[in-house]
C-alpha cells in the first residue's frame, strides 16, 4: 500500500485479506509479480483475476471512504 | 613547544597499529564485535506469526552491509554462527485499520519466549490504516549453537491486524550483534 495515504496499491494488499497467517510469499521477492506468487500452506492459490479485482475493490473501497 | 606526534614504534614491543603507521591489523581490542547483521521480513502477513516461519532474507539493499560471518535461518529458525554473547533485536511493524488492544512482538530463545512487548493501534476515528511497532530485546548467551536459536513472532488482539514485510527496506526486521565471547 501506499504507507503514507494508505490506499492499496499492489496485489499483496489484497493477498493479506484472503487469509491469515504467512500463507504465501515471492519466489522473487524483488519481483512482486503474480507469475512469483507461491503458496506455502498447501492452500489454494488466488487467480490472476482475483487478485486484479480484489485490489480494485479496496481501492474503490479506499476511494469511497476518503473522497 | 607543544607535543603533537609520538613514535609509538619506539614504546610498543609488538607491531603497531595501521592507525598509527604500522602494519598491525588488529584493533587492539580483544574480544571487539566480529558480527553484526539484519534479517527482514520481505511479506507482509495478516493475524499472528507464531512464529515467524517464512520470507525472511539477509538484508541486501545497496548500502546494507553484514559483518562477519551470516546468521542462518530455517523456517524463520535462526542459527548463530558462533558462540558468543549476542544481542538480538526483534522491531516488528504493524497496520491495522482500527483499534487494537495489543500487537505483540516476542523473542524465543529455544522456543522459549524471553522477551516481549505490545503495541498499541488506534487510528483515532479517522479512516484506511494506521501503523504501530513493538521491539523486544534480549542477550542471548550461546554456549551451543545447535541448541541455541532464536525465532520471533508477532500476535494480534484483532482479526485483520498486519504485520508489515518489504524487500527493499527494513519494516519487520531482526538484528544480531555479537558482542563479546561468552
Amino acid at each position: 500500500m501506499d504507507y503514507k495515504t494508505g490506499k492499496p496499491n499492489h496485489i499483496e494488499d489484497y493477498l493479506v485479506t484472503v487469509r491469515t497467517g504467512q500463507w504465501f510469499g515471492w519466489s522473487d521477492s524483488k519481483n512482486k509479480v503474480y507469475a512469483n506468487l507461491i503458496v506455502h500452506d498447501g492452500g489454494s492459490k488466488p487467480t490472476e483475476q482475483q487478485c486484479t479485482d480484489g485490489l480494485k475493490a479496496l481501492q474503490d473501497a479506499w476511494d469511497a471512504a476518503n473522497g | 613547544m607543544a607535543l603533537s606526534k609520538i613514535d609509538v614504534a619506539n614504546m610498543l614491543t609488538g607491531a603497531t597499529p595501521v592507525a598509527n603507521g604500522g602494519t598491525a591489523l588488529t584493533s587492539g581490542f580483544k574480544n571487539g564485535i566480529t558480527n553484526a547483521t539484519q534479517w527482514r521480513l520481505t511479506t507482509s502477513f495478516s493475524g499472528d506469526g507464531d512464529h515467524i516461519d517464512s520470507n525472511w532474507e539477509q538484508v541486501d539493499t545497496t548500502g546494507q552491509g553484514i559483518l562477519g560471518s551470516a546468521m542462518s535461518e530455517s523456517s524463520g529458525t535462526f542459527t548463530f554462527p558462533s558462540t558468543g554473547i549476542w544481542y538480538v533485536e526483534f522491531y516488528a511493524s504493524y497496520n491495522f485499520n482500527g483499534d487494537a488492544r495489543f500487537q505483540e512482538a516476542y523473542i524465543n530463545i529455544a522456543s522459549t519466549k524471553v522477551a516481549q512487548q505490545y503495541a498499541f493501534a488506534t487510528n483515532n476515528g479517522e479512516s484506511g490504516a494506521n501503523y504501530s511497532n513493538a521491539s523486544a530485546s534480549t542477550t542471548v548467551d550461546v554456549t551451543n549453537t545447535g541448541t541455541q536459536t532464536v525465532q520471533f513472532g508477532t500476535t494480534h488482539s484483532q482479526s485483520g491486524s498486519n504485520t508489515n514485510g518489504e524487500s527493499d527496506k527494513n519494516r519487520t526486521f531482526a538484528t544480531f550483534i555479537r558482542l563479546g565471547d561468552t
